[in-house]
Protein backbone atom coordinates (compact mmCIF):
# COMPACT_ATOMS: atom_id res chain seq x y z
CA UNK A 1 0.00 0.00 0.00
CA UNK A 2 2.83 2.34 0.72
CA UNK A 3 5.73 1.29 -1.65
CA UNK A 4 4.93 2.94 -4.71
CA UNK A 5 6.86 4.02 -7.04
CA UNK A 6 7.06 8.02 -7.73
CA UNK A 7 3.85 8.59 -9.56
CA UNK A 8 4.13 10.37 -13.75
CA UNK A 9 3.57 13.67 -12.01
CA UNK A 10 6.37 13.35 -9.92
CA UNK A 11 8.94 12.56 -12.53
CA UNK A 12 7.29 15.81 -14.64
CA UNK A 13 9.41 17.88 -11.56
CA UNK A 14 6.92 17.76 -8.93
CA UNK A 15 9.43 17.45 -5.82
CA UNK A 16 9.44 15.30 -3.54
CA UNK A 17 8.72 17.71 -0.51
CA UNK A 18 7.02 20.39 -0.31
CA UNK A 19 6.83 22.87 2.23
CA UNK A 20 4.70 25.74 2.00
CA UNK A 21 4.68 28.54 4.81
CA UNK A 22 5.03 25.81 7.30
CA UNK A 23 4.82 27.31 10.62
CA UNK A 24 4.40 25.35 13.86
CA UNK A 25 3.36 27.01 17.25
CA UNK A 26 3.52 25.09 20.71
CA UNK A 27 1.67 25.96 23.76
CA UNK A 28 3.94 27.14 26.92
CA UNK A 29 3.61 25.44 29.70
CA UNK A 30 2.73 29.46 31.06
CA UNK A 31 0.20 29.34 28.52
CA UNK A 32 2.33 31.75 26.25
CA UNK A 33 3.15 30.31 22.51
CA UNK A 34 6.14 29.63 21.24
CA UNK A 35 6.73 29.76 17.72
CA UNK A 36 9.03 27.12 16.63
CA UNK A 37 9.24 27.70 13.02
CA UNK A 38 7.44 29.99 10.86
CA UNK A 39 6.72 30.51 7.58
CA UNK A 40 9.06 27.63 5.51
CA UNK A 41 8.95 26.95 2.25
CA UNK A 42 11.55 24.77 0.96
CA UNK A 43 11.28 22.47 -2.22
CA UNK A 44 13.38 19.39 -2.18
CA UNK A 45 13.60 17.53 -5.64
CA UNK A 46 13.45 13.72 -5.73
CA UNK A 47 16.68 11.86 -5.39
CA UNK A 48 18.50 14.79 -3.47
CA UNK A 49 20.38 14.94 -0.26
CA UNK A 50 19.93 18.22 1.18
CA UNK A 51 21.09 18.92 5.02
CA UNK A 52 19.04 21.11 7.17
CA UNK A 53 21.92 23.06 9.21
CA UNK A 54 21.01 25.71 11.94
CA UNK A 55 22.06 26.83 15.49
CA UNK A 56 20.74 24.47 18.02
CA UNK A 57 17.01 25.07 18.66
CA UNK A 58 16.02 26.05 15.83
CA UNK A 59 13.20 23.99 15.17
CA UNK A 60 15.02 21.70 12.60
CA UNK A 61 13.39 18.69 14.15
CA UNK A 62 10.21 20.09 14.02
CA UNK A 63 11.06 20.56 9.97
CA UNK A 64 11.60 16.67 9.94
CA UNK A 65 8.25 15.82 11.93
CA UNK A 66 5.76 17.83 10.19
CA UNK A 67 7.66 16.16 7.01
CA UNK A 68 7.48 12.82 8.83
CA UNK A 69 3.77 13.63 9.71
CA UNK A 70 4.35 13.18 12.83
CA UNK A 71 3.41 16.67 13.39
CA UNK A 72 0.76 19.09 11.98
CA UNK A 73 2.09 22.67 10.68
CA UNK A 74 -0.09 25.01 13.08
CA UNK A 75 -0.09 26.71 9.22
CA UNK A 76 0.73 26.28 5.86
CA UNK A 77 0.98 23.29 4.27
CA UNK A 78 3.42 20.08 3.15
CA UNK A 79 3.02 18.30 0.05
CA UNK A 80 4.56 14.73 -0.37
CA UNK A 81 5.14 14.23 -4.55
CA UNK A 82 2.55 17.08 -4.72
CA UNK A 83 -0.17 15.45 -2.34
CA UNK A 84 -0.80 17.46 0.44
CA UNK A 85 -0.03 15.34 3.55
CA UNK A 86 -1.83 14.03 6.05
CA UNK A 87 -0.84 11.67 9.02
CA UNK A 88 1.93 9.61 8.87
CA UNK A 89 3.76 10.05 5.49
CA UNK A 90 3.76 6.29 4.08
CA UNK A 91 6.59 7.12 1.83
CA UNK A 92 9.13 8.18 4.47
CA UNK A 93 11.42 6.83 6.63
CA UNK A 94 12.95 8.35 9.52
CA UNK A 95 15.95 7.74 11.46
CA UNK A 96 15.36 9.28 14.85
CA UNK A 97 18.63 11.02 16.71
CA UNK A 98 17.81 8.85 20.18
CA UNK A 99 17.40 5.06 20.47
CA UNK A 100 14.55 4.03 18.73
CA UNK A 101 14.71 0.11 17.96
CA UNK A 102 12.14 -1.66 19.93
CA UNK A 103 14.25 -3.00 22.77
CA UNK A 104 12.29 -6.41 23.12
CA UNK A 105 12.78 -7.36 19.87
CA UNK A 106 16.56 -9.06 18.51
CA UNK A 107 18.14 -7.24 15.95
CA UNK A 108 16.62 -9.12 13.21
CA UNK A 109 13.38 -8.36 14.02
CA UNK A 110 13.81 -5.16 14.14
CA UNK A 111 15.36 -4.94 10.86
CA UNK A 112 11.64 -7.35 9.72
CA UNK A 113 9.23 -5.25 11.61
CA UNK A 114 8.64 -2.75 9.03
CA UNK A 115 7.87 -5.46 6.32
CA UNK A 116 5.76 -7.53 8.73
CA UNK A 117 3.72 -4.62 9.48
CA UNK A 118 3.18 -4.56 5.78
CA UNK A 119 2.20 -8.07 5.37
CA UNK A 120 5.12 -9.40 3.81
CA UNK A 121 5.23 -13.00 4.96
CA UNK A 122 7.93 -13.87 7.81
CA UNK A 123 10.22 -16.17 5.87
CA UNK A 124 10.48 -13.52 3.49
CA UNK A 125 10.96 -10.35 5.46
CA UNK A 126 13.08 -12.48 7.48
CA UNK A 127 15.29 -13.20 3.80
CA UNK A 128 15.04 -9.58 2.98
CA UNK A 129 16.15 -8.62 6.54
CA UNK A 130 19.15 -10.41 6.67
CA UNK A 131 20.35 -9.36 3.39
CA UNK A 132 20.16 -5.59 5.13
CA UNK A 133 21.79 -6.80 7.94
CA UNK A 134 24.62 -8.18 5.85
CA UNK A 135 25.01 -5.04 3.94
CA UNK A 136 25.50 -2.92 7.45
CA UNK A 137 27.83 -5.72 8.47
CA UNK A 138 25.90 -6.79 11.36
CA UNK A 139 24.99 -10.13 9.79
CA UNK A 140 26.53 -12.03 12.77
CA UNK A 141 24.49 -9.95 15.30
CA UNK A 142 21.01 -10.89 13.91
CA UNK A 143 19.80 -12.85 17.09
CA UNK A 144 21.29 -9.85 19.76
CA UNK A 145 18.95 -7.55 21.57
CA UNK A 146 20.05 -3.83 20.92
CA UNK A 147 21.17 -3.43 24.48
CA UNK A 148 23.81 -5.74 24.10
CA UNK A 149 25.80 -3.63 20.84
CA UNK A 150 26.85 -0.37 20.47
CA UNK A 151 25.82 3.09 19.54
CA UNK A 152 27.41 2.48 15.87
CA UNK A 153 25.81 -0.50 15.69
CA UNK A 154 22.35 -0.01 17.13
CA UNK A 155 22.51 3.21 14.39
CA UNK A 156 23.37 1.01 11.48
CA UNK A 157 20.33 -1.35 12.87
CA UNK A 158 18.45 1.66 12.53
CA UNK A 159 19.13 2.50 9.29
CA UNK A 160 19.17 -1.17 7.57
CA UNK A 161 15.32 -1.11 9.56
CA UNK A 162 14.04 1.85 7.91
CA UNK A 163 15.57 1.48 4.32
CA UNK A 164 14.49 -2.41 3.76
CA UNK A 165 10.90 -0.98 3.65
CA UNK A 166 12.40 1.07 0.69
CA UNK A 167 11.01 4.32 1.10
CA UNK A 168 11.10 7.49 -1.04
CA UNK A 169 11.93 9.98 1.38
CA UNK A 170 14.67 8.96 4.15
CA UNK A 171 14.19 11.75 6.98
CA UNK A 172 17.38 11.82 9.25
CA UNK A 173 17.70 13.56 12.58
CA UNK A 174 21.60 14.30 13.90
CA UNK A 175 21.35 10.46 13.26
CA UNK A 176 25.36 10.31 13.90
CA UNK A 177 26.00 13.15 16.56
CA UNK A 178 25.97 10.72 19.69
CA UNK A 179 28.70 8.38 17.99
CA UNK A 180 32.38 9.45 18.21
CA UNK A 181 34.21 10.85 15.26
CA UNK A 182 35.63 7.71 14.26
CA UNK A 183 32.85 5.51 14.05
CA UNK A 184 30.81 9.03 12.82
CA UNK A 185 32.47 9.08 9.83
CA UNK A 186 32.60 5.38 8.88
CA UNK A 187 28.51 5.65 8.92
CA UNK A 188 28.57 8.76 6.95
CA UNK A 189 30.42 6.86 4.05
CA UNK A 190 28.29 3.98 4.55
CA UNK A 191 25.49 6.04 4.20
CA UNK A 192 26.68 8.01 1.15
CA UNK A 193 27.13 4.40 -0.17
CA UNK A 194 23.99 3.16 0.67
CA UNK A 195 22.64 6.38 -1.02
CA UNK A 196 24.33 6.85 -3.88
CA UNK A 197 22.38 4.98 -6.97
CA UNK A 198 19.38 4.83 -4.63
CA UNK A 199 17.66 7.77 -6.00
CA UNK A 200 15.93 8.29 -2.31
CA UNK A 201 15.17 11.82 -1.46
CA UNK A 202 17.27 12.42 1.72
CA UNK A 203 16.33 15.35 4.32
CA UNK A 204 19.32 15.18 6.75
CA UNK A 205 19.36 17.54 9.76
CA UNK A 206 22.55 17.94 11.68
CA UNK A 207 24.34 21.15 13.55
CA UNK A 208 27.60 19.93 12.49
CA UNK A 209 28.08 21.91 8.82
CA UNK A 210 31.63 19.88 8.04
CA UNK A 211 29.38 16.61 8.12
CA UNK A 212 26.47 18.68 5.93
CA UNK A 213 28.63 19.76 2.98
CA UNK A 214 30.46 16.40 3.36
CA UNK A 215 27.45 14.06 2.99
CA UNK A 216 24.91 16.92 0.87
CA UNK A 217 23.66 17.95 -2.39
CA UNK A 218 22.53 21.22 -0.92
CA UNK A 219 22.69 23.20 2.24
CA UNK A 220 19.97 24.79 4.00
CA UNK A 221 20.78 27.25 6.80
CA UNK A 222 18.22 28.33 9.20
CA UNK A 223 17.83 31.32 11.34
CA UNK A 224 17.84 31.70 15.22
CA UNK A 225 14.93 29.76 16.84
CA UNK A 226 12.17 30.62 18.01
CA UNK A 227 10.37 31.17 14.82
CA UNK A 228 13.08 29.83 12.94
CA UNK A 229 13.04 30.43 8.97
CA UNK A 230 14.90 29.41 6.20
CA UNK A 231 17.90 31.70 5.32
CA UNK A 232 19.75 30.40 2.54
CA UNK A 233 20.48 27.89 0.14
CA UNK A 234 23.74 26.50 -1.24
CA UNK A 235 24.81 24.24 -3.70
CA UNK A 236 27.34 21.96 -2.94
CA UNK A 237 28.52 20.93 -6.20
CA UNK A 238 31.45 18.58 -5.04
CA UNK A 239 31.75 15.92 -7.38
CA UNK A 240 30.41 12.36 -6.39
CA UNK A 241 31.66 9.74 -5.15
CA UNK A 242 33.15 11.28 -2.67
CA UNK A 243 36.04 10.06 -0.30
CA UNK A 244 34.83 11.54 2.99
CA UNK A 245 37.93 10.98 4.48
CA UNK A 246 40.17 13.63 3.02
CA UNK A 247 37.09 15.59 1.48
CA UNK A 248 37.36 18.72 4.19
CA UNK A 249 40.71 18.86 3.03
CA UNK A 250 39.99 20.12 -0.52
CA UNK A 251 40.21 24.13 -1.23
CA UNK A 252 36.47 23.82 -2.62
CA UNK A 253 35.06 22.18 -0.04
CA UNK A 254 36.78 24.65 2.54
CA UNK A 255 35.69 27.59 -0.07
CA UNK A 256 32.01 26.25 0.77
CA UNK A 257 32.50 26.68 3.84
CA UNK A 258 33.61 29.60 4.29
CA UNK A 259 30.25 30.97 2.72
CA UNK A 260 28.27 28.87 4.21
CA UNK A 261 29.82 29.29 8.12
CA UNK A 262 29.40 33.46 7.30
CA UNK A 263 25.79 33.01 7.18
CA UNK A 264 25.64 30.69 9.71
CA UNK A 265 27.73 32.58 12.40
CA UNK A 266 25.30 35.22 12.53
CA UNK A 267 22.56 32.73 13.16
CA UNK A 268 24.78 31.00 15.73
CA UNK A 269 25.90 34.17 17.49
CA UNK A 270 22.08 35.03 17.51
CA UNK A 271 21.09 32.00 19.10
CA UNK A 272 24.46 32.09 21.96
CA UNK A 273 23.01 35.96 22.74
CA UNK A 274 19.30 34.68 23.15
CA UNK A 275 20.03 31.63 25.61
CA UNK A 276 22.25 34.01 27.56
CA UNK A 277 19.84 36.75 27.70
CA UNK A 278 17.48 34.17 28.88
CA UNK A 279 19.26 32.68 31.30
CA UNK A 280 19.68 36.33 32.66
CA UNK A 281 16.13 36.97 33.42
CA UNK B 1 33.71 -8.82 28.44
CA UNK B 2 37.02 -8.68 30.05
CA UNK B 3 36.52 -7.08 32.84
CA UNK B 4 34.01 -9.42 33.29
CA UNK B 5 36.39 -12.29 32.70
CA UNK B 6 39.28 -10.89 35.41
CA UNK B 7 36.37 -10.63 38.09
CA UNK B 8 35.13 -13.77 37.71
CA UNK B 9 37.18 -15.29 40.48
CA UNK B 10 36.98 -12.77 42.57
CA UNK B 11 32.91 -12.55 42.14
CA UNK B 12 32.85 -16.44 42.84
CA UNK B 13 34.62 -15.70 46.50
CA UNK B 14 32.09 -13.11 47.02
CA UNK B 15 29.27 -15.36 46.21
CA UNK B 16 30.93 -18.44 48.47
CA UNK B 17 31.11 -15.73 50.86
CA UNK B 18 27.56 -14.53 50.76
CA UNK B 19 26.12 -18.33 50.87
CA UNK B 20 28.17 -19.11 54.55
CA UNK B 21 26.97 -16.26 55.98
CA UNK B 22 23.45 -16.86 55.02
CA UNK B 23 23.91 -20.70 56.13
CA UNK B 24 25.44 -19.75 58.70
CA UNK B 25 23.13 -17.36 60.07
CA UNK B 26 20.78 -19.65 59.93
CA UNK B 27 22.69 -22.16 61.90
CA UNK B 28 23.23 -19.55 64.93
CA UNK B 29 19.45 -18.79 65.17
CA UNK B 30 18.03 -22.42 64.90
CA UNK B 31 20.93 -23.00 67.57
CA UNK B 32 19.82 -20.26 69.94
CA UNK B 33 16.44 -21.12 69.84
CA UNK B 34 16.98 -25.63 70.29
CA UNK B 35 19.37 -24.08 73.18
CA UNK B 36 17.85 -21.65 74.57
CA UNK B 37 14.54 -23.33 75.15
CA UNK B 38 16.48 -26.93 75.91
CA UNK B 39 17.46 -25.44 78.68
CA UNK B 40 14.64 -24.19 79.88
CA UNK B 41 14.87 -19.95 79.23
CA UNK B 42 12.22 -20.07 77.04
CA UNK B 43 9.31 -21.84 77.57
CA UNK B 44 8.82 -24.43 74.96
CA UNK B 45 4.99 -24.39 75.93
CA UNK B 46 5.19 -21.02 73.87
CA UNK B 47 8.19 -20.88 71.13
CA UNK B 48 8.02 -24.62 70.59
CA UNK B 49 11.63 -26.15 69.72
CA UNK B 50 12.93 -26.35 66.24
CA UNK B 51 13.32 -29.99 66.57
CA UNK B 52 9.96 -30.45 67.21
CA UNK B 53 8.86 -28.34 64.46
CA UNK B 54 10.75 -30.73 62.12
CA UNK B 55 9.40 -33.96 63.28
CA UNK B 56 5.98 -32.12 62.90
CA UNK B 57 6.95 -31.29 59.50
CA UNK B 58 8.36 -34.69 58.93
CA UNK B 59 4.72 -35.83 60.10
CA UNK B 60 2.64 -34.00 58.15
CA UNK B 61 4.57 -34.33 54.95
CA UNK B 62 5.16 -38.05 55.67
CA UNK B 63 1.82 -39.14 56.27
CA UNK B 64 0.55 -37.11 53.72
CA UNK B 65 -1.73 -34.54 55.55
CA UNK B 66 -0.02 -31.44 54.95
CA UNK B 67 -0.70 -31.70 50.75
CA UNK B 68 -4.56 -30.91 50.57
CA UNK B 69 -4.06 -27.69 52.86
CA UNK B 70 -1.33 -26.40 50.99
CA UNK B 71 -2.54 -27.35 47.39
CA UNK B 72 -5.97 -25.53 48.42
CA UNK B 73 -4.38 -22.56 49.44
CA UNK B 74 -2.06 -22.46 46.37
CA UNK B 75 -5.11 -23.18 44.13
CA UNK B 76 -6.47 -19.92 45.80
CA UNK B 77 -3.74 -18.16 45.25
CA UNK B 78 -3.15 -19.10 41.59
CA UNK B 79 -6.91 -18.33 40.72
CA UNK B 80 -6.42 -14.76 42.63
CA UNK B 81 -3.12 -14.04 41.19
CA UNK B 82 -4.87 -14.98 37.45
CA UNK B 83 -8.07 -13.40 37.96
CA UNK B 84 -6.40 -10.28 39.61
CA UNK B 85 -3.73 -9.91 37.23
CA UNK B 86 -6.80 -10.27 34.36
CA UNK B 87 -8.10 -7.40 35.16
CA UNK B 88 -5.58 -4.96 36.69
CA UNK B 89 -4.08 -5.43 32.75
CA UNK B 90 -7.54 -5.09 31.53
CA UNK B 91 -8.00 -1.81 33.40
CA UNK B 92 -4.94 -0.83 33.27
CA UNK B 93 -4.76 -0.56 29.31
CA UNK B 94 -8.05 0.84 29.21
CA UNK B 95 -7.27 3.90 31.68
CA UNK B 96 -3.67 4.65 29.98
CA UNK B 97 -5.43 4.76 26.45
CA UNK B 98 -8.32 7.02 27.26
CA UNK B 99 -7.32 9.85 29.78
CA UNK B 100 -10.73 11.50 30.54
CA UNK B 101 -12.22 7.76 31.69
CA UNK B 102 -8.92 8.01 34.17
CA UNK B 103 -9.46 11.09 34.79
CA UNK B 104 -12.84 10.30 36.27
CA UNK B 105 -11.93 6.96 37.65
CA UNK B 106 -9.06 8.08 39.71
CA UNK B 107 -10.26 9.01 43.10
CA UNK B 108 -12.72 5.96 43.32
CA UNK B 109 -9.54 3.71 42.54
CA UNK B 110 -7.63 5.61 45.12
CA UNK B 111 -10.40 5.18 47.97
CA UNK B 112 -10.91 1.43 47.14
CA UNK B 113 -7.21 0.66 47.08
CA UNK B 114 -6.84 2.11 50.60
CA UNK B 115 -9.36 -0.06 52.18
CA UNK B 116 -7.48 -2.09 54.75
CA UNK B 117 -7.91 -5.19 52.91
CA UNK B 118 -8.40 -7.25 56.57
CA UNK B 119 -11.83 -5.48 56.99
CA UNK B 120 -13.03 -7.17 53.79
CA UNK B 121 -12.90 -10.79 55.09
CA UNK B 122 -15.62 -10.71 57.36
CA UNK B 123 -18.21 -9.55 54.48
CA UNK B 124 -16.26 -11.72 51.92
CA UNK B 125 -16.98 -14.79 53.60
CA UNK B 126 -20.77 -13.46 54.14
CA UNK B 127 -20.79 -13.19 50.46
CA UNK B 128 -18.82 -15.98 49.08
CA UNK B 129 -19.09 -18.41 51.95
CA UNK B 130 -16.26 -20.06 53.92
CA UNK B 131 -15.12 -22.07 50.44
CA UNK B 132 -12.17 -21.15 47.59
CA UNK B 133 -14.30 -18.47 46.01
CA UNK B 134 -14.16 -15.97 49.65
CA UNK B 135 -10.22 -16.15 49.63
CA UNK B 136 -10.02 -15.71 45.81
CA UNK B 137 -12.11 -12.30 45.99
CA UNK B 138 -9.81 -11.25 49.08
CA UNK B 139 -6.68 -12.04 47.09
CA UNK B 140 -7.88 -10.34 44.09
CA UNK B 141 -8.44 -6.62 45.99
CA UNK B 142 -4.61 -7.26 46.73
CA UNK B 143 -3.01 -8.53 43.20
CA UNK B 144 -5.49 -6.02 40.92
CA UNK B 145 -4.31 -2.92 42.36
CA UNK B 146 -0.60 -3.67 42.33
CA UNK B 147 -0.87 -5.11 38.65
CA UNK B 148 -3.24 -2.30 37.82
CA UNK B 149 -0.93 0.39 38.79
CA UNK B 150 1.90 -1.21 36.94
CA UNK B 151 0.42 -1.37 33.84
CA UNK B 152 -1.15 1.70 34.09
CA UNK B 153 2.35 3.12 33.85
CA UNK B 154 4.21 0.83 31.72
CA UNK B 155 1.49 1.73 28.85
CA UNK B 156 1.21 5.74 29.83
CA UNK B 157 5.43 5.75 29.59
CA UNK B 158 5.95 3.68 26.86
CA UNK B 159 9.08 5.65 24.78
CA UNK B 160 7.87 8.21 22.56
CA UNK B 161 10.63 7.73 20.08
CA UNK B 162 10.10 3.80 19.85
CA UNK B 163 6.23 4.19 19.31
CA UNK B 164 6.96 7.00 16.63
CA UNK B 165 9.90 4.68 15.20
CA UNK B 166 7.29 2.44 14.89
CA UNK B 167 4.62 4.33 13.28
CA UNK B 168 6.95 5.81 10.88
CA UNK B 169 7.50 1.56 9.74
CA UNK B 170 4.07 2.26 8.76
CA UNK B 171 2.37 0.34 12.43
CA UNK B 172 -1.45 1.09 12.47
CA UNK B 173 -3.03 1.48 16.00
CA UNK B 174 -3.77 -1.93 16.32
CA UNK B 175 -0.31 -2.57 15.54
CA UNK B 176 1.48 -0.37 17.93
CA UNK B 177 -0.77 -2.23 20.44
CA UNK B 178 0.78 -5.57 19.97
CA UNK B 179 4.76 -4.48 19.22
CA UNK B 180 5.12 -1.76 20.59
CA UNK B 181 2.34 -0.70 23.92
CA UNK B 182 1.71 -4.75 25.47
CA UNK B 183 5.36 -5.46 25.58
CA UNK B 184 6.51 -2.60 27.15
CA UNK B 185 3.87 -2.60 29.65
CA UNK B 186 4.84 -6.41 30.03
CA UNK B 187 8.53 -5.59 31.16
CA UNK B 188 6.20 -3.67 34.07
CA UNK B 189 4.17 -6.09 34.78
CA UNK B 190 6.98 -8.61 35.36
CA UNK B 191 8.81 -6.09 37.46
CA UNK B 192 5.62 -6.40 39.83
CA UNK B 193 5.09 -10.37 39.17
CA UNK B 194 6.77 -10.72 42.71
CA UNK B 195 4.63 -8.76 44.27
CA UNK B 196 1.73 -9.72 43.13
CA UNK B 197 1.92 -13.55 43.47
CA UNK B 198 3.05 -13.04 47.13
CA UNK B 199 0.06 -11.21 48.25
CA UNK B 200 -1.55 -13.22 46.56
CA UNK B 201 -0.42 -16.41 48.59
CA UNK B 202 -0.81 -13.90 51.55
CA UNK B 203 -4.20 -13.04 50.37
CA UNK B 204 -5.41 -16.75 50.64
CA UNK B 205 -3.63 -17.43 54.19
CA UNK B 206 -5.09 -14.58 55.95
CA UNK B 207 -8.36 -15.40 54.39
CA UNK B 208 -8.57 -18.88 55.78
CA UNK B 209 -7.48 -17.77 58.84
CA UNK B 210 -10.30 -15.33 59.58
CA UNK B 211 -12.71 -19.02 58.44
CA UNK B 212 -12.27 -21.71 56.28
CA UNK B 213 -12.39 -25.48 56.35
CA UNK B 214 -8.71 -26.47 54.66
CA UNK B 215 -6.05 -24.55 53.87
CA UNK B 216 -2.80 -23.25 55.33
CA UNK B 217 -4.16 -20.45 57.30
CA UNK B 218 -6.71 -22.96 58.72
CA UNK B 219 -4.30 -25.21 59.54
CA UNK B 220 -2.57 -22.58 61.60
CA UNK B 221 -5.91 -21.08 62.90
CA UNK B 222 -6.59 -24.49 64.28
CA UNK B 223 -3.17 -24.98 65.65
CA UNK B 224 -3.52 -21.60 67.56
CA UNK B 225 -7.11 -22.83 69.34
CA UNK B 226 -5.55 -25.20 70.93
CA UNK B 227 -2.43 -23.67 71.86
CA UNK B 228 -0.19 -25.97 69.62
CA UNK B 229 2.62 -23.91 68.97
CA UNK B 230 4.13 -26.44 67.34
CA UNK B 231 1.59 -26.71 64.82
CA UNK B 232 1.41 -22.67 63.95
CA UNK B 233 5.66 -22.82 63.53
CA UNK B 234 5.14 -25.79 61.47
CA UNK B 235 2.44 -23.75 59.54
CA UNK B 236 4.74 -21.00 59.39
CA UNK B 237 7.82 -23.05 57.88
CA UNK B 238 5.83 -24.98 55.01
CA UNK B 239 4.22 -21.71 53.80
CA UNK B 240 7.71 -19.89 53.96
CA UNK B 241 9.21 -23.21 51.49
CA UNK B 242 6.11 -22.79 49.27
CA UNK B 243 6.86 -19.49 49.03
CA UNK B 244 10.59 -20.05 47.75
CA UNK B 245 9.53 -22.40 45.45
CA UNK B 246 7.20 -20.52 43.83
CA UNK B 247 9.16 -17.49 43.45
CA UNK B 248 12.28 -19.67 42.16
CA UNK B 249 9.49 -20.37 39.44
CA UNK B 250 8.48 -16.96 39.02
CA UNK B 251 12.00 -15.63 38.57
CA UNK B 252 12.78 -18.31 36.06
CA UNK B 253 9.52 -17.41 34.15
CA UNK B 254 10.95 -13.83 34.32
CA UNK B 255 14.47 -14.78 33.04
CA UNK B 256 12.55 -16.22 29.48
CA UNK B 257 10.56 -13.77 28.80
CA UNK B 258 12.37 -10.41 30.08
CA UNK B 259 15.66 -11.83 28.61
CA UNK B 260 15.65 -8.61 26.02
CA UNK B 261 16.73 -6.23 29.04
CA UNK B 262 20.17 -6.14 30.41
CA UNK B 263 20.83 -7.54 33.74
CA UNK B 264 20.69 -4.78 36.27
CA UNK B 265 23.45 -5.78 38.60
CA UNK B 266 23.12 -6.78 42.38
CA UNK B 267 22.83 -10.13 44.21
CA UNK B 268 19.28 -11.34 42.07
CA UNK B 269 20.93 -11.11 39.14
CA UNK B 270 23.92 -12.60 40.30
CA UNK B 271 23.09 -16.14 39.94
CA UNK B 272 21.81 -15.87 36.27
CA UNK B 273 24.98 -17.55 34.57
Amino acid sequence: MTVTTPSAAAREGVPAIRLRGATRTFAAASGSRYTAVQDVTLDIDEGRFVAVVGPSGCGKSTILNMVAGLMEPTSGTVEIYGERLQGINPRAGYIFQQDALLPWKTVIENVMLGLILRGVPRKEARAQGMAWLERVGLAPFADRFPYQLSGGMRKRVTIAQHWVTDPDILLMDEPFSALDVQTRQMMEAELLAIWSGSRKTVMFVTHDLEEAIALADEVVVMSAGPASRVVGRYTVDLPRPRNLMDIRMEPHFMELYGEIWSRLREEVLKSHERSRALGRQ
Amino acid sequence: MSEAGLSAGSERRRRGLVTTAQVGIAVLFLAAWQGLTAVGWLDPFFFSMPSRVLVRMWEWVSTGYIWRHLAVTLWEALLAFLLGALLGVIMGFILARIRILAEIIEPYIQMLNSIPRLILGPIFTLWFGLGVASKVAFGVTIVFFIVFYSTYQGVREVDAVVLNNARMLGASERQLLRHVLIPSALSWIFSSLHTSIGMAIVGAVVGEYLGAARGMGYLIAQAQGVFDTTGMFAGMVMMALAVLVVDYLVRQLERRLLRWKPAAGGAWQADAS
